[in-house]
Order: structure tokens, then sequence, then C-alpha cells
């Protein structure tokens, strides 16, 4: 493998990676941002505080 | 039973998912000139098809909610909530543009970055919607959603000029793939396949988690009314 082609498959993989990151990264944001929603539905159906 | 339904959902996203994933990797060939880093194509075009989807159903939630904000209070929350979906997982594909572009980009024209029409249109779009849900975030009181639906009206304008940029003006980003002029279009049916696969795919994604993102939205929503009308009842 030259230089080139080693740089390319890097930038490649790079690409692919941050895809994935932010992707995953943003499920799990909306994921924790349910739980908290949930929380909040169970208090306000056990009555008022 | 709704549980099924996004399991069963959820199941044929991932396998869409690597499907498309073994496509762009292992089925593709080499593109002639730029041979391996070609690939980032396979995973930039089809989020930046998602994010101008998304974006639109961001626009259809804004006019919902300013069409049914006095007439039907309902449907305008509904409204409200798509358009924040739709506005925050746009940025999110958006984002992966932005960044796979570069990256593509350094390997390509062995620059990170050019202010060329499409680029900085990309740019300006990404910043509106940021702004959007900035705006949502930090503002507070009953006007926070009509202005915010406002910007979301305005934000959406600017999709169309980012499509156009490379047909309008003479651009770094290359010309169209599709509907371009008469040698347009991928002419390697692995690669187009390959290509089909990933928009699928990366269709299926995006439409997963709008669809979370509006339920968590709608969930907030109720959850804020219910304590509006607690905080109203104890000072009564």
């Amino acid at each position: 493998m030259d230089q080139r082609a080693i740089l390319d498959h890097q930038f490649t993989v790079a690409a692919y990676i941050a895809t994935w990151v932010i992707q995953l990264g943003y499920l799990a944001y909306v994921g924790l941002k349910w739980r908290t929603a949930k929380r909040a539905e169970r208090a306000n159906s056990a009555g008022p505080r | 039973m709704k549980k099924m339904a996004t399991g069963f959902y959820a199941a044929i996203v991932v396998a869409l998912m690597v499907w498309g994933f073994y496509q762009a990797i292992y089925v593709a060939p080499d593109e002639a000139t730029m041979h391996e880093v070609q690939r980032i194509f396979y995973y930039h075009v089809p989020n930046a098809i998602v994010c101008f989807a998304f974006f639109a159903v961001s626009l259809l939630g804004s006019i919902g909610y300013l069409t049914f904000r006095r007439s039907r209070p309902d449907w305008a929350q509904m409204g409200d909530a798509w358009a924040l979906a739709g506005a925050e997982v746009g940025v999110v594909f958006c984002t992966v543009v932005l960044i796979t572009g570069p990256l593509w980009g350094r390997r390509a024209w062995g620059i990170w970055w050019t202010w060329d029409a499409r680029l900085t249109t990309t740019l300006v779009l990404w910043l509106i919607y940021v702004s959007y849900l900035l705006l949502r975030r930090f503002a507070a009181g009953p006007q926070m959603q009509t202005l915010a639906a406002v910007l979301g009206i305005f934000g959406a304008l600017d999709v169309p000029i980012v499509y156009m940029s490379n047909r309008w003006w003479r651009t770094q980003h290359p010309a169209p793939v599709f509907g371009g002029d008469a040698d347009s279009g991928i002419k390697d049916p692995t690669m187009l396949a390959a290509f089909g696969w990933n928009v699928l795919a990366w269709f299926a994604w995006g439409v997963l988690i709008l669809l979370l993102r509006y339920q968590v939205e709608r969930k907030h929503q109720k959850n804020a009314a219910v304590e509006a009308h607690e905080a109203l009842e104890s000072h009564v």
C-alpha cells in the first residue's frame, strides 16, 4: 500500500466513524430526554405535589 | 403492540444499515480518480438528502403551528413538536454532512474548506437551524413557539438555495450527481445500488430517531401542561 492509499483509507475510516459517533451520540441524547420525560410523567400521574 | 412494532422497525433499520455499509465498502468498486476516499460519498450524500427531508418536516410543522395555534391548540402543539423534531434531527444530519465533506475534500481537492456557494450555503443552513434550537432552548414564554415557527420557515428558504447552488454558480463542489447536465448520474450499477441502499438505510434511520424525538417532545409538552395546571390550581 502506498502512502496515498493509506491516507485515503484513514480519511474514509475517519468519515464513517465520525458519522456514527454523531448519530449514536444523538440517539443517546434522545434516550436521556425520554427517561427524564418518563420520570416527570410518573411524578405527575402520582398526583399533585 | 406499539413497542413490538418499534422493535421490529428498529431491527429492519439495523439490517438496512449493515447492508448499506457492506454495499459501500465491499461491493462498490473504487472510483477511477479518487479511489477509496470516494466511498465517503455513500454516507455524505444520503445524509445530505435526509437532512433536506427533515428540514422540510420542520417547515411543515412550523406552518401547522402558525395555522392552528388559535383554532386548534392540540394540533398546533403537534405541529410544534414535529417542527422541533425535524429541525433537531436535520441539524444532526447536516453536522454529519459538514464533517464528512471536509474529510473528503481534503483528499480530493487538497483543502479542508473553501468559501464556495455550496459549502457556504450549507454552513449558513446549519447555523440558522442551530440558532432555531438555541432560541427554543433559552427563550421562554408563550411567544417562543411562534418566534421559533417563523425562524423555522425562514430557515427552510435556504434549503432550495443549497440544492441549487452548484447549478446556479460555479463551485469547487462537484456538479450535481443527479439531475445535472447530460453526463450526470452514476454509470456503474453496483455504485448506484450502493448509493440507493445507503439513501434508504439513512432515511429509515432518520425516521426512527425523528419519531423518537417527536414522542419525547409530546411527552414534554403534556408534562408541562399538567405542571402549569397544577401551579394554577395551587394559587386558587
